[in-house]
Formats: C-alpha cells, structure tokens, sequence
C-alpha cells in the first residue's frame, strides 16, 4: 500500500490499476474500472519551475518528458506517445547527456513551466461576493461579522465586488464616491450580459459597437467603468465595510404563511454576467452566501407557499418535484457561462432549510468553486471555513484561478471522462473513448477554480484487444500518460505543471498476479464512490445497492481464491482485502443512503467526495475510530459497535463530522469535574488527547468539519453510532459487554455481509 | 368706441327691476334703417351716446354712465381709464377732470393703507435674480401689516364705480335691445340691497378714473389680512415677495382680475340703473353715423377694465343674480347658489328647451372649478357634520341636501329640486316649517341657506383610510438637462420649495432622477446617508424598495436638502443622453402604488428610451410629410401611441397618482404624447421652452410652489347633477373617467376647472328653475374625507332675448376655447379656425335674425351681453394654439393649457393684457399700479416706448428702439437698446422707475397666481416678431384686422340672412 502514497507524493496521481489489464476484455473482467486520481496542484516538494515555456512535439502536443528518448547527436526528441521525431529548437543547442535539461531528469516525471514573459499583465484575483439578505436579523448579523473579518483578510491588490440580493438583486456601486449606490434587479428573470453592459451604463457616452462581443477593458470597456464595481480591496475596503455595515434584512414584507422571496439564481446570473461584463477570462470568484432556499425566479426550488415543503429526494424520484428540472436547467446554463468566462461559483448554504444545493451542483463543480453547508452562518463550519479561504498560512487553500486540464496518453489507452470538479472544453480526438463517463468526449477540461487539493477522477478505457486484432498494436509493455495543468497561480502568473507517467501493460490473461500487485483497494474505493454518485446522479431507475454488490462479487469471484461452491475455502489477497469492507461501508455511507439526507446534503456530500484525494474520499467511506484509554496509547480500532466501551473515549473521523465520544465512566468523571482536580492530571490529559487530535484534524481539513463532543447515551451520541457496524444490534444473540452498547437497527453487519458475499462469489 | 348705439330700445329706459326678458325684446329698429349697407360704416358710433345718461345720471352711480366702458376696475388697473374714456366718450374727460373733487373721498379711503410704502417695501431687491433664495428676506411681515388696517369697511365703496355701463361701447349696430341687461331683476334696486350701504360714499364719485386706484388699493389691502381663506398652505408668493404668509395673495389673485370686459348688462347690481338710459338712448351710433365710410377704431368694443370691487350676492329676494365678469374684482355672498368662481354657467337663464336652445347657437355649459380661491372677504365655506349618518341625500337621485330642496308636509318630507323625488325626512333631521314654508332652521343651517358646503364625509365614501399628502419628485438627470442648467435648477426649486410643506406625519415626500434608468433614493433617516438604488431594466420597471422611498417630510428633510444639493453634481460628468420619461413615471408610480399621491416630474429631453419612448415626430413631420403635411400635420398633435395614455389610466384609476409636468427643455419633446398623462391624472404641464437657466429657474421654483402649497385635494371623485329637462353630456378638462357619471381626478387643486356641457332631453316650464349641483368627494391634506357640494339654481326661460341677455361672455369664451383646442389634435388648423369663427358668426346670426326687429341688412348687431366675442374670436383664432407658424410642442401646450383653464385666466389667455411701461412714472395718479391696458394694436407701439404684454402665462417687454437710455437705464440697468440681454431677469434698482415697475409686475403676478415667464423683445429682432404676433387687431399675414374681421363676420351674417 505504501508504494502507491509514495507515487503519490511524487506525482499526485494514485491509480486502481497500477498495471493496467492487457486487453479490453481483460479490464472488463477486472470490473473496478482503470482510472487515476490526481491532484493537480498537489504540494510536490523540490518541483522545479522553469522558466520558459515547454517543448511540445509537433503532432500530438505533449510536453517534453524524462520518457522521452533523446538523440543527443542529432539533436532529436521521440515522444514517446506518438513517436514522432521532433528536432531541438535553438535553444536547446547545448544539450547533451551531460546537460539535461531538467524537464529530462529522470525524477523530475512531474514538473513546472511558468513563462512570465509571454503572460499579459498580472490580473489580480476578483472576488464578488453575493450576499442573501433574506434571513433572520441575528443570522445577518453573524454573516456581516464574518464577512467583515474576511474582507480585512483580502490580498491587498484583489479587486472586490458587492452584489446584495432578496426579494430583488442589488449591485452595489462601490466606485461611487457620493453616496451609497447599486442597481436594483427584478427577481424574477435572470439578468444578461446584454442587458448589463446597456443598463449599467458601460457605453455612457459612447455609442455601442454593433458587432462583437464585448467585454472587459480589452474589448473597449473602460478601465473607470469597470472600476465602477470592482475595487481594489485597498481602495474600497471602507465602502465595503460601511455598505455592509448598513446591510439591512430584506425590507420585502414576508406574510407569515410564505417564505422570503429569494432571488439566488438572478443574483448569481447578475454575478456572473457582470464578471463576465468586467473581467472575462481572468480569475474571479463569486462567493455565494445563502441564507435559505430559492422562492423566485428561474432558479426557484420552492413556491413561497410554506404550505408546500421543499422537494425530498423522494420527490425527485418520483418526477414530482416540478421547479427542479427548470432550476438545474438553468445552473446548467449558468454553468457553461461561468465555464466560458472562467470564473467560480463558490457557494456557502447555511441554514436550516435547503436552499438548492442539489439544483447549483452543477455550477459549483463545473467551475471548481467551493462550497460549504453549515446550519448557521453562525456555526464554526461556516465562519472558520470561510476564515481558511483567505487565511494566509500552512493550511492555505492554495486557490488558484483559470485551470485547463489536458490528458494525453498512448494510443490504447482512451479517455472516458472525468468525474470531478471541471468542465469539458469539448476538444475531441482520438484519445476519446466512446464510453463516456461525466466530463467526457474530450481529451481537455476547463478547471475554472482549482486548489492543493482538488483532485480529479479520470477513468480510462483500455483499446488494446487481443488475438489477430492486435496487429499495429506497440508491442512495448510501457505505456504512458500525460497530465497538463494551465492554472493561474495564485501569485498572479500562469503556470503549466505536466506530470508524465509510465505504466505497464499486464501480459496476457496469465498475468493475474500482476494485476493483484499493482491493485491499489482505497482508489478503488474512491473511484467506486464517485462511479456510483455518479451513475446514481445520471442514471434512471439505478439501483445503486445492486451495482456495488455485483461488483464486489465479481471482483472476489475473479480475485479471490476459493473452490467453487465452497463459501469457507474463500480468501483474498492482502491487496484485496479492505475492499469488501470499503464497500459495506460504502453501502452505508451518505453517498448511496441518501434517504435520510436531504437532496442539498447529498449534494454537497458528493461535491466534496469528487474533489477529495483518495485518502480523504476514504475517510468519508469508512470513516476512522480511535480509540483513546488508560490503559493503551491511542489506537484505531474496528469501526464497530463493539469499539464503544464505558472507559474509552473514541475519535471519529467522518470527515464531515468529527466526534469525541466519551465512554459512561469517562462521561462521568467527566462531568464531576476531575480532571480539574489535582491528582487526576492523567485524567485531564486523556480527555485532552482526543480534542488535541480532533482540533489538527480541523485545521486542515476544508471545509472545516463539524466537530461533536459527547457522551455515551447522549443525544448526539447518534453521530459516532450512525457510521459504526452493527454487529450487535438489539435483537442479535451477542451478549452485550458491559460498557458496551446496542445499535437499534435492522441493518446487516459486516459480518453477515460478508458471509453473503463469500457464498456468492464462490458461485 | 362704445359710443355707438342702437336706437336705444325702448325697453331700456326702464330701471327695470324686471328680467329684461320681457321688455327686452325690443329690437332696434332704427338703428338699421339708418345704416347704409355695409359694414364699413360700422364706424362706432359718435360718442353720442354719453348723452343719454344724463338724465339719469342725477342718480348715484350715473356717474358712471359718463363712461361707456365701465371704468377700470379698480382692482387692477388704476390707469386704465385714460385708455378707455378717452376714445369712449366724449363726456370722458369731463368726468375725468371732474374727478379732482372725488379725490378726497378716496383719499379718505385710501388714508388707512398705506400701500404704497408697502409695495415699495415689498418689491423685493434682489428679487427679480434667478437665484432667488434671496427673495425671502423680505419679512413678510411687512406686506400684511401694512394692509390689515384697512380692511373691512372700505372695500365697498369701490363697487360703485363698478356701476361702469358697458353698454355704450357694446353695441356695434344699433342695438338697442339691452335694455339693461334687466336680466337681474335686483338691479334696479342698484344693488342696493347689498352693496350700497357701502356704496354710500361711492356715489358721488363720478368716475372711476384715478379715484379707483385709490380705493383699489386700499381695499385690497384689507382683503389680505382678512384671509379667510385657502384652507391649505399660503398662496404662491413669488420669490421677490417672498414671505407673505397668509392669504394675502390669494386675495390678490381673486381680485386680479384687471378687466372688465364691456359689463354685461345684466351683471352688476349698482350700476345697472344708470346703464339702461345710456342703452336706450344710445342711437345706432353707428347707423347713424355721418361717416359711414370711415370705423373709427377706437370706438370698436374692447374689452375694459373696471377697478372697483363688487359686492355680488348669488341670490337675492329668490332671484338669481348674474355674475360680475370672471377676470373682475367681486366678493361673493353666498345667498343660495354657490360662488361664481366655483361654478359658472354659459348663461344665467336656462332655455326651457332643446330648440330654443339650438336656435341661440349657444352652448350650454357650466364651467366648474370646484377648489376656486374665494376672495378673502368672502365666507369661508362651511363644513357640515351630520355624523354617522352620512349628509342627507335624495334616496332616488342620490343629490346632496341644499337650499332648494322644498320641504312640505311640515317637514316631514322634502322633494329633491333636482329629480322631483319626495322624500321622507329623516327623524333626526326634523324641523317644522316656519309661516313662509321654509324649515325653521334654515338660516342656522349652511346646508339649508349657502349654495356651497362641505360634508364631512363618513365611511361609506372611503374604500380605505384617505391617503396622507405625498409629493414625490422626479429629475431628469441626461446629460442635456445637466447642461442646461436644468437639473440645478429644478433640485433647486424642490429644495426650497419642500421648506413649504407642513410638517405633520401625513405629508410624506420622495425622490428619485433618471436618465436611461431610474435612480431612487433611500430616505429613511436611521441611515446615515440617502441610498442610491438604480432601477436599469426601463423595459420592465419596479420600484426597488418597498418602504423608505417615500418618508414623513419631517423625518428627512435634513437629507433631502443634501440630496438636492448634491444631485448636479453628482451628474455632473453624466454622458447619458437618453432619458426614460415613461419608464420613469412608471417606477416612480409603483412606489407610489400603496399611498397614491402627488408626483411632479422634471424633464427636460425628448424621452427616448424604455417603456413609452418617443421619437422626433418634428424632424420627421418636416421631412416626410411636405406634401401631405398641412393635412396631416394635426395628427403629430394626438399622442404618439397609447403607452403612456394607458399608463396614466392605471394611474388615476387605481392608485390616485397624479401627475404634473414640469418640461424644461430647449427643443421638441413631443409634449402632445406627454402631455396625457398629467391630463388624465388631473394634473398639469408646465412649459419652460426655450430653457434659460437664468431667466426661468425663479419661475420654475414659483409654479412648483405654488403647485404644492396651493389649496388641493386627492383621490377626488367629482359628479354634477342637474335637474330633469337636461341631462349632463360631457365632461371636459383635466380627469380620468370609467363610467359615464363621475370624473375621477387623483389630484384637484383650486386652479383646475371642468367644463360641463348639457343636453335637454325634456322641457322646462317657464317660471321653474333649473338646478345643478357639483358633489367633489375629495380628502384635504390634512387626511379628511369630504364632499364639497355647490348648488347653481337659474331660472327657465323660454325667451330668446333673455336668453342672450343672460349670456355669459366669459365662459362663452372659455367655452370656445376648449373646444378649439379639442379640435386641433383632430382637425387641420384651418378647419379648426373655421369652426371657431361658425361658432361666433351663428351666434351673432341668431340675434340678428330673431333678437334684433328688422333692421336694415347693412347693420352688424351685437348682443350687448357679448358684444366683444368678435374680438376674443379673432384673437382666438390668431393664438399659439391656432396659428400656423406654431411650433408642434407649443401649440400642443397651448391645447393642454386650455384644458383646465379657469374662466378668469382664459379671458386673457386669449386676449392678453398690454400697458405701456416707459410713461409709469408720469402717470398723473401717485399711485399707479397698473395704467390702463392698451389694444393689441401695433398702432399702439411706439419707437420710444416699453409695453408690457402678459397673459397670465408669459410677460413680454417690449422695447422699441428709440427708448430714452435714462429710462432703460432705470429699468433694465443698461444705456442701449443694443445692450440689452437676450436672456432676461427682472431687477428691481435703485429708483422709483424700477419700482413702480416691480410692483406693477408682482401685481400682475398676484392677480394670476403665475409667477409669469419674462421675456425681453426688441424691435427689428425675432423677439421683437414674438411680440409683434400678440397684436391680435393687426392684420396678419394668417389673419384679418379687428376691422376687417368685423367685416367678414357682418357678411357671413348677411349671408346667412338671405
């Protein structure tokens, strides 16, 4: 297992199958599909940044690469994915085996380009924050302390935005020097592009070009004019301070039988088209705070009628949540407008109704924002969250703008897609595989907004047959891939980092053991949860429960060892072993029980799952316990029923939640206070141990979890007891320990889970 | 001129109580015979006429007789006289000298006021700057004290000079026939029942000449303090005035009226005795004629001035009483029928039928102006609470209680005067009749005894709580209005204008600019700072706020003056030239959706964009239109399209919004399609065009206010019952209208009149009367509900004689006006024109062919009643509104004046006062405030001369150019004609000239409530053109001279006659 976090740590990239199946019909029968997930930003140390541009081979456009074979004499490169001969340019005259350059090292397979003279001017980041205004004075409150510390917290030279929004959209005018100014949109329709450019007097005086697009000061929008409304956040920060400051409520009156009426889609359309009015193409976010669910127009996922309560998956299943189709179709839209001009869609929801995550999914993940649920803007997910986006230290989000991804790859190799928080650019070739999976049918994606840890799901499809058709077929045993990232970096310039990677083809259907060695169970766990997210999203009538188990059994029945018929004979190999219990507890998890959540937290849920690296994917899986006494230092323990114990404290990592459950006697003592009395330091210092590690999981993780401390019996208990197996359940015959506890559940446990899966997979 | 008569009618003689309409008849034989054929000969007769009073004259007012043309009103033009009487009557001059020993009565009464000192005082220095902030220094104070002493007593005394027979003048044939206009019966009485008492020093006084002003001004002096009063906000003052709190020019502008036009006979009380010898003997003046071959021009009928102020009681002994001239100086007791001012009919007599009516060629037509200012000596209306059972209404008909419904079985039932219905009086509302069959209340109650009373009303009247007071201002902002000046000026004018408004928690205001898109303003007072919310999509407007644009006057004056300090500049740079006119009053209405109210709009550009633009129908009109244009060129008078008309529906239907204009722009704004909307919400258009930022800001801050401060009314729902026998038949003027019987009118204010015309569906009986009544449902700004009802009751007639006898020029005149200007959307100029002039001629005709006894053909007989609608008709036809050369807007402006326009302001409108100016100071009285009005003659224009032309709306001076430099110095602070400037403000120096000047000119303002637009014209100069184009009794090149005219009119009847 350790190998594949070290490939990881050098190239961010962590793959199913480290050896791909041979032939087509062999990585069918693999089941888990081949796929990667790399983090494109991923923190490499020692990563050089070159200071020029990159040298692509003239046909297929990869980069220059160590595996790249150099004819030092002739001065020639071969790509290795197309073998074409290319000849050094001019630059490159004095290399030689002695003289690499470092894009050649062998150990540098990733590395960056940052070309600094070919860049236009460094366009400072945009910040436009949209701000709900239809929610409790108290709740106001809380949003405008939090966003008042964040814009103290602002990169001096980023420009910042205001746009307000309830019953109708505000956008505020923060260049004007008089008085408090903004525009006021009507709810009800979204608001264009068109109609900013003509209503918010950016051709005042001058009469509008007929043809073109237009937009941005490149394009003959005034520098003044655009200054209009973004600022630097130097300049506007006491404007911004005050306009916040007099931020009232929604004055709309509200009949006691209604919901506020809340313009979110048209605030966000007024958003997006003003970017892309001001500042198309270069990195700017909008921060979306939502202070309820969407009651007005095109992006409405409720009537105001509070008689009529906010669709359930349920409703979405059966077709009977009539809004939800025309607001995703909007996002939709919203979406690719955002795609084209490069901007982010953040969205931070806080309250305690939905407020239509399900529906601006789309917008968000196609963008690559960022997006937080939390109950109140109050709550610590909300305001440390929001504090770490630009908070300036270890844990640095690393936000970074205006990402375009690129994959190329031998020629078996195929793309199906991605699953993750990007957008096809729709550049087809011959590197698109006809099954597509997400973003797919393109061998390019546009990652408007991109950070450290954003990681992308990449499923390949593997062309290479066997038998006669193989004719033509390279007979190398390696094969490679290539990873190109443009991002713009957050200092400003564009970078190109490209990580090239060699695999190796396993060799014919005798080659089950390489299979296994290069088998890597917690991706496949990751990819597995996005596949079925996924395929749950898209595909009607799909019964996800089904699919995993099918899945699982015929992944056993081809890797395992056993005789048929013989569920006892059954073993699995080591670098099998956890999968069955990834996917009990995938089975489990929100991502495919989404019945007792809410479709926005299902949203979010599997948001956050498609832009997390393999270890947290697997965290949010099967989630990890510690277990915390006097009697042993701090270990994990099984994710059981069986775990909890009166003189224990466990931690739990759900990754969303973070809990600290205290045993009965430890609650107890608790409670009496002991560990604040001389003499029971020891005491103290356990109780302490688990907050101390709870506390490093918060800070670096984003979005911050939610962290519940409590007792045995408790009320919140409910959090540890949701995620444990219930191997001892209130009607099982186990004798229960004392200390110990009882799930009330009809759930299987693993243990029975596996029975089943042994009996099956034998078949 | 007067001079000329027809063989005095027999009737005549008689100081005839009696109606005239009996005597009357007496056609002028004589006359006619001896006229030669034509009408050249129409040379106003000799003065001869003057002769006749003589006999009479021993009598009080028989002075009076001297002068044909009543003498100036008091009221307003002192000097006149030497204009009239000169040319009138031979006697004239006589009288005039004779005067001397009249002074020292007026002297006496003049004694107690010191006016002159006043005005003086008054005039402010400054004043005349555009700034105008300036003005208010002067205290107020001043003004008022110096007039109260004088006050009650006196004012009487004048109205003997009243007396002034018009009917010398009046008569262009011979005609005989008005007997004294006998039509009042209470006349031979002279008035006396009211009037003379007071009279009583009067009568020695021959004429009115000098004398009058005398007395004028001292009456008028009293009035002010009197002030009864406009119940709401002090009258306009105009900025050099500045402070006069109270009433005072209110008063000032009730008794404005400086001309009185040829008196009807049968108006006045007092005179009337006197009048009657002169009539009678008045031999055709011009039959008789020795010259037939030459018209003396100045013995044709012109109007005349008549400075005293009458006593005029509505009823008297159950007789009806007609009115004293609109633009005279009268005081009303209501004794029954309501005030003139308040409703006034084409004619005091009610024909008995529809043919009798048809064959006058009269319209029948009230014109009513339901908030009218009284005079301040007048008493005020009364306001009748009945509690919750709500003001006593006929249960068929729905009409109000009044004075005229008979009460019979002791009281026990009343039946309605206006439908018959008998009704069971209510049980709290019994009172047993006295012996003369009247209730034995009726004196106590206003209801039962006074022609006009206000009910309070109940709830049943309201579908909600009555709206508070809110004014809501919108500034075009576009880039050209900021240029112009505009915008400052308007921001300006809000900011002091709204220092005005009362305080009270129901007065609310707000505020909003626009240019391509509408800029609200957040008033709320926690805020620190007004917030600025743009409205951009003007396709599809809202309002942005739902509070807080609109806030109690009390709670943000503090930032509203900021606001409008800074507006300009915050413009400043504003390179948006489009403007939103449509879309903007459709926001601002939104906001104004939950209260309704006021909203005043500045615009200043052709609105070019958003919901309800318009486009350069001028330019277009000019370019494409050549060939069919003249035909076609009417219809760039009718609103462009139907946006903006059904926009104003939905306001004034729905949410009481009413809509005034103030346009302010320097080129074509399609005033024809704006001009809808305040004329469906009942509001106004205010036309400053070209704009001067110089010369109109001071204007522009008086018009808004006074709009603002004037006595209004909101939400107001107006009907006006009549009896059976007639039936209403429309409604014109200022409203909105859904069903057939009620006007609905979002704003009412004392300036706006509606005109009611009639039909007969049945027949009167002689001897009955007829009656009407207004009911205004309105709420005061104060936040009250009532209903105002006035009660007109005229006698039936089925005399034809007595019908013209009765007729009322003054609303005749109004009555053409507006129909002329319903006309020009719809009609080519020159048809409108033509009908204007069929209107006169058939009227004359009628008389000729069944009033006046056979005469010779030759004779051109005018009924002395309206004896000057020749006149008014010919200046009519040669107004603004009417002449070809016009521009689009402004004759469109002209139209929509009309629409609303009182009775004493269209007499001027249409025949505008000229006095010259160069000789104020050598005037022979000390204390000239107007001098005598001249024709609208060029004749009258001298190289050396300054005249001074005002009709109500604009003031222009006129310089020729061989003005004395001393005196051009003195007045307009330059030594050349040729340094004169183009864009004018009247200063007021250091020297008695200017003085005079100033307070001539604030006079004039006060008697026409209108600040008036002053323009600067120069002879030789396109100006110079301008003023030129007043001259109504010239020839032009689109008109006939007065005389030609007369002409034309004699041979139209003529022919008509064969």
């Amino acid at each position: 297992m350790t190998e594949f976090v070290d490939l990881e740590t050098q190239d961010g990239v962590r793959m199913t199958w480290n050896v791909f199946p041979g032939t087509k019909q062999e990585a069918m029968n693999c089941v888990i599909p081949a796929a990667a997930i790399y983090t494109p930003l991923k923190p490499i140390p020692n990563v050089p940044v070159l200071p020029y541009a990159a040298l692509r081979c003239r046909i297929c456009r990869s980069i220059l690469n160590p595996f790249s074979i150099v004819d030092y004499a002739a001065k020639i490169w071969i790509c290795p994915f197309c073998f074409q001969r290319n000849h050094f340019p001019q630059h490159y005259a004095s290399i030689s085996e002695d003289n690499l350059p470092a894009e050649l090292f062998a150990q540098y397979t990733t590395i960056e380009y940052e070309s600094v003279h070919d860049a236009g001017p460094v366009v400072p980041p945009v910040f436009l924050f949209v701000v709900d205004t239809c929610m409790l004075e108290e709740e106001l409150g809380y949003l405008k302390s939090a966003l008042a510390q964040a814009i103290e917290l602002l990169p001096e030279k980023s420009l910042v935005g205001l746009i307000t929004f309830g019953n109708y959209v505000q956008v505020h005018e923060l260049g004007f020097g008089q008085m408090p100014k903004s525009y006021i949109f009507k709810g009800l329709k979204e608001v264009t592009k068109d109609q900013i450019l003509d209503q918010m007097n950016f051709f005042s005086g001058k009469p509008k070009p007929a043809v073109g697009v237009i937009a941005g000061a490149r394009d003959g929008l005034s520098a003044a004019s655009i200054a209009r409304f973004l600022l630097p956040a130097s300049e506007c920060e006491f404007v911004l301070n005050s306009v916040l400051e007099e931020l009232q409520r929604d004055p709309w009156p509200v009949p006691a039988d209604q919901r506020a009426s809340r313009c979110t889609s048209t605030a966000l359309s007024a958003a997006a088209s003003l970017l892309g009015v001001c500042v198309p193409g270069s990195g700017a976010r909008i921060m979306a705070f939502v202070g309820g669910p969407s009651t007005e127009g095109p992006g409405m996922i409720v009537s105001k009628n509070l008689s009529e309560p906010i669709r359930s998956h349920k409703d979405l299943d059966k077709g009977s949540a009539p809004l939800y189709s025309k607001a995703a179709k909007f996002f939709e839209g919203l979406s690719k407008q955002l795609v084209h001009q490069g901007h982010v869609l953040d969205l931070f929801a806080c309250a305690l109704d939905q407020v239509g995550v399900a529906e601006l999914k789309v917008a968000v993940e196609r963008s690559g924002g960022i997006v937080v649920l939390a109950e109140s803007f109050g709550h610590s997910v909300f305001k440390d969250s929001l504090k770490r986006i630009f908070q300036a230290n270890d844990y640095d989000l690393g936000l970074s703008f205006n990402g375009v991804f690129e994959v190329n790859c031998s020629k078996e190799v195929k793309v199906q897609g991605i699953i993750g928080p990007c957008a096809s650019l729709d550049k087809k070739g011959p590197l698109c595989s006809e099954t597509v999976v997400g973003q797919g049918n393109t061998s390019a994606w546009k990652m408007c907004g991109l950070d450290k840890k954003t990681s992308l799901c990449i499923v390949f499809d593997i062309a290479r047959k066997d038998g006669p058709d193989a004719v033509g077929q390279s007979t190398n045993s390696q094969f490679y891939f290539q990873f190109l990232t443009y991002y713009q970096h957050n200092d400003g310039h564009m970078r190109l980092r490209a990580t090239t990677l060699s695999r190796r083809w396993a060799a014919g259907s005798g080659s089950i053991q390489d299979l296994v060695a290069g088998f890597d169970q917690e991706t496949a766990a990751a990819v597995m949860a996005r596949l079925v997210s996924f395929k749950m999203e898209t595909e009607a009538d799909f019964d996800p429960i089904r699919w995993l188990d099918r899945s699982l059994i015929g992944l056993c029945s081809k890797f395992g060892e056993y005789q048929k018929d013989s569920p006892s004979s059954f073993s699995l190999s080591p670098r099998f072993s956890i999968f069955p219990q990834f996917m009990f507890n995938l089975r489990r998890s929100q991502f495919v029980q989404v019945f007792n959540n809410s479709p926005d937290e299902t949203a979010y849920y599997r948001m956050i799952l498609n832009r997390e690296s393999v270890s947290n994917s697997v965290v949010m899986i099967q989630p990890s316990l510690i277990s915390y006494s006097f009697h042993s230092a701090p270990e994990p323990v099984l994710l059981d029923v069986a775990a909890i114990a009166a003189d224990r404290i466990l931690l739990l990592d759900a990754y969303f939640t973070v809990v600290v459950f205290h045993g009965t006697s430890i609650a107890q003592w608790r409670i009496a206070g002991y560990h604040n009395q001389a003499g029971h330091e020891t005491f103290a210092q356990l109780l302490e141990a688990p907050r101390d590690d709870a506390e490093g999981i918060i800070k670096e993780r984003f979005p911050v979890p939610r962290l519940v401390i409590c007792d045995q019996y408790g009320s919140q208990a409910r959090f540890l007891l949701a995620k444990l197996n219930p191997s001892v359940t209130y009607n099982s015959d186990a004798h229960l320990r004392p200390g110990g506890d009882v799930l009330f559940t009809d759930d299987v446990s693993f243990e029975v889970f596996l029975n089943h899966l042994q009996r099956l997979a034998v078949q | 001129m007067a001079s000329s008569f027809s063989p005095g009618g027999p009737s005549r003689p008689r100081p005839g109580y009696y109606p005239p309409s009996i005597a009357n008849p007496s056609p002028n034989p004589s006359p006619a015979s001896s006229l030669p054929g034509t009408m050249q000969n129409l040379q106003i007769g000799r003065p001869s006429a003057p002769s006749g009073p003589p006999p009479f004259l021993s009598g009080i007012s028989a002075s009076a007789s001297g002068g044909s043309r009543p003498g100036p009103p008091p009221q307003s033009l002192p000097t006149r006289p030497q204009f009239q009487q000169p040319p009138a009557m031979s006697n004239g001059p006589p009288s005039i000298g004779v005067s001397g020993p009249r002074f020292p009565t007026q002297a006496t009464l003049r004694e107690p006021t010191p006016t002159i000192p006043t005005q003086g005082s008054r005039a402010v220095p400054g004043s005349s700057s555009a700034g105008s902030p300036a003005n208010d220094l002067v205290p107020p104070s001043i003004y008022n004290s110096s007039f109260s002493a004088p006050a009650a007593g006196v004012p009487m005394a004048p109205p003997s000079l009243v007396s002034s027979p018009p009917q010398l003048h009046s008569l262009m044939g011979g005609q005989p026939s008005h007997p004294l206009a006998g039509g009042s019966p209470s006349q031979p009485l002279a008035g006396g029942p009211p009037s003379q008492p007071l009279m009583g020093g009067p009568p020695s006084l021959p004429y009115m000449g000098q004398p009058q002003m005398v007395q004028y001004s001292g009456m008028r002096q009293p009035l002010p303090p009197s002030g009864a009063a406009p119940p709401f906000g002090s009258p306009p003052v105009w900025q050099q005035q500045q402070p006069r709190p109270g009433v005072a020019p209110v008063s000032s502008m009730v008794q404005a009226p400086p001309q009185m036009f040829g008196a009807p006979p049968s108006p006045f009380t007092q005179p009337r005795p006197l009048t009657p010898p002169v009539m009678g003997n008045s031999p055709l003046a011009w039959s008789h004629s020795s010259t037939p071959s030459t018209i003396d021009p100045n013995q044709i009928p012109r109007p005349m001035v008549d400075s005293s102020v009458i006593v005029f009681n509505t009823r008297q002994g159950n007789q009806v009483n007609s009115p004293p001239p609109a633009t005279s100086d009268f005081i009303v007791k209501d004794t029954g029928n309501c005030s003139p001012r308040l409703m006034r009919c084409t004619m005091n007599q009610i024909p008995c039928s529809g043919d009798l009516l048809s064959t006058s060629s009269m319209p029948l037509a009230l014109l009513v102006q339901p908030m009218a200012i009284p005079n301040p000596d007048e008493e005020p209306i009364q306001v009748v609470d009945f509690g919750e059972i709500g003001p006593i209404r006929c249960s068929r008909c729905k009409g109000y209680i009044n004075p005229f419904m008979k009460f019979v079985d002791q009281g026990k039932r009343f039946i309605c005067n206006l439908c018959g219905y008998s009704n069971e009086t209510p049980r709290d509302y019994y009172m047993n009749l006295g012996p003369d069959g009247r209730r034995r209340d009726a004196e106590e109650r206003p209801e039962l005894c006074r022609g006009t009373v206000e009910f309070v009303a109940t709830k049943e009247y309201m579908v909600r709580d009555p709206m508070p007071a809110v004014f809501f201002f919108l500034v075009d902002v576009s880039m050209n209005s900021i240029r112009t000046g505009a915008t400052a000026a308007a921001c300006g004018a809000i900011s002091q204008a709204i220092a005005d408004l009362p305080e009270g928690p129901r007065t609310l205001v707000g505020i909003a600019t626009f240019d391509s898109a509408i800029h609200f303003y957040n008033l709320k007072r926690a805020l620190q700072q007004p917030l600025m919310l743009v409205v951009p999509d003007i396709q599809d407007v809202y309002t942005p706020l739902h509070t807080d644009l609109i806030v109690p006057v009390a709670e943000c004056r503090q930032h509203l003056e900021q606001l409008l300090e800074s507006i300009p500049s915050m413009f400043e740079t504003n390179k948006v030239a489009d403007s939103a006119f449509g879309a903007a009053i459709k926001a601002a209405f939104l906001a104004l959706k939950p209260t309704g109210g006021k909203l005043l709009v500045f615009q200043s550009v052709l609105p070019s964009i958003g919901t309800g633009s318009l486009s350069s129908r001028e330019a277009e009109g000019r370019t494409t239109n050549v060939s069919s244009g003249e035909k076609e060129a009417h219809k760039l008078l009718q609103p462009a399209d139907m946006t903006l008309k059904t926009m104003a529906i939905e306001f004034a239907e729905h949410q009481q919004v009413c809509v005034d204009v103030f346009i302010t722009t320097q080129a074509f704004v399609d005033m024809a399609s704006i001009s809808v909307v305040p004329r469906t919400t009942g509001g106004q258009v205010y036309y400053y065009y070209p704009f001067s930022a110089l010369s109109d800001t001071a204007k522009l801050y008086n018009d808004l206010r006074w709009n603002i401060s004037r006595p209004q009314g909101f939400e107001a729902v107006m009907r006006v019952r009549c009896s059976q026998g007639i039936q209403v038949q429309e409604y014109s003027g200022n409203f909105c209208k859904r069903i057939p019987t009620d006007i609905d009118l979002p704003g009412i204010d004392c300036d706006k009149s509606i005109m009611v015309s009639f039909k007969h569906d049945d027949k009167f009986q002689e001897g009955s009367e007829c009656a009407f009544q207004c009911a205004l449902l309105y709420t005061t700004i104060y936040g009250q509900r009532r209903i105002r009802v006035s009660n007109l009751s005229l006698p039936c007639t089925t005399m034809l004689g007595t019908l013209f006898r009765s007729a009322d020029l003054d609303s005749l005149l109004t009555c053409f006006l507006r129909q002329a200007a319903t006309a020009i959307p719809t009609s080519p100029l020159s048809q409108v024109r033509e009908q204007i002039m069929n209107l006169c001629v058939n009227i004359l005709h009628s008389y000729r062919k069944f009033c006046a006894t056979v005469s010779t053909p030759g004779q051109l007989i005018l009924p002395e009643s309206v004896k000057l609608l020749p006149l008014y008709t010919l200046a009519l036809s040669k107004s603004t509104g009417l002449r070809n050369d016009g521009r689009l807007d402004e004759r469109s402006y002209w139209a929509n004046h009309v629409a609303s326009l009182s009775v004493s302001l269209a007499v001027p409108w249409v025949y505008p006062r000229m006095i010259s100016i160069h000789d104020l100071t050598s005037k022979e009285n000390n204390d000239p405030i107007l001098s005598s009005i001249l024709p609208l003659s060029s004749a009258n224009l001298n190289d050396d001369g300054i005249y001074l032309l005002e009709n109500g709306e604009d003031c222009l001076f006129y310089v020729g150019n061989m003005v004395n430099s001393e005196i051009l110095q003195q007045i307009f602070g330059v030594t050349s004609v040729d340094g004169l400037p183009t864009q004018f403000v009247l200063q007021q120096y250091e020297n008695t000239f200017s003085k005079i000047l100033n307070d001539v000119v604030n006079e004039i303002r006060r008697q026409r409530c209108s600040f008036l637009r002053m323009r600067l014209c120069r002879k030789g100069d396109p100006s110079g053109m301008l003023f030129l184009s007043n001259m109504v009794e010239d020839k032009s090149p689109g008109g006939l001279s007065y005389m030609e005219f007369l002409v034309h009119v004699h041979r139209q009847i003529q022919t008509k006659m064969e």
